[in-house]
């Protein structure tokens, strides 16, 4: 293990944590795209709430390549992958009862996510 | 997991008390927990997700009835055991030495 000394606290404090990362990876879509969040039940770790999940929305932005929680969570590696912010009108999440005239951001990782 | 740290559209959880002021830690030992817990990480002994991932897996029970960094404590104490760092016995026998000092 490598070690830590005080002197490197303030530094990693300030940029470490981050899960962005440089690694090239293909974007699976575009903004503007529609699409459907996968029926995922995994036994480990995910990001993909479960609220969301079967719901269509669209693609708002690609924010670029992150690191893939549910492999790196069980040190299977970081399957570095796009991430995206969806939009999700509430009535899709929460039905009809839902205002028309909210809707729901959430960051996506492209593993979560089908063509609609 | 499917696991009851995942609240998004659940009823019944009663309103959120927002306290004026908040401090950031409330007792010197939530300070702690959130330093080891991090230092840990930076150290190499887990990432971001694993630890992420201990914290969910606190019991479901002991979860909801739990303070925010009494769930960061039970991750972390889950995280040096299955880590290899320290075992259930070597924590279970400082905690009792600490209750017994009145610490």
């Amino acid at each position: 293990m490598p070690m830590l000394s005080a002197k490197d606290v303030p530094t990693l404090l300030r940029k470490g944590g981050a899960a962005r990362v440089a690694a090239e990876a293909p974007a699976k879509f575009a903004p503007g795209d529609r699409v459907v969040v996968r029926n995922l039940n995994p036994r480990g770790h995910t990001r993909a709430p479960r609220y969301i999940r079967c719901k269509a929305g669209t693609i708002d932005r690609d924010h670029g390549v992150f690191v893939f929680p549910d492999t790196h969570a069980h040190g299977k590696g970081p399957s570095p992958q796009h991430v995206y912010s969806v939009r999700f009108t509430a009535r899709e999440v929460w039905g009809d009862d839902a205002s028309p005239r909210d809707a729901i951001y959430i960051d996506l990782w492209d593993d979560y996510l089908d063509p609609a | 997991m499917n696991g009851v740290h995942d609240l998004g559209g659940m009823d019944g959880l009663g309103p959120i008390d927002y306290e004026a002021d908040e401090p950031v830690f409330h007792a010197e030992w939530e300070r702690r927990v959130f330093a080891l817990t991090l230092a840990m990480g930076f150290y190499g002994a887990w990432n971001l997700d694993m630890s992420r991932h201990a914290r969910e897996r606190t019991p479901a029970a002991e979860y909801l009835s739990s303070s925010y960094y009494e769930i960061w404590l039970s991750g972390l104490e889950r995280l040096l055991d299955e880590g290899g760092l320290l075992t259930r016995a070597e924590i279970d026998a400082r905690a009792a030495v600490l209750r017994a000092e009145g610490s």
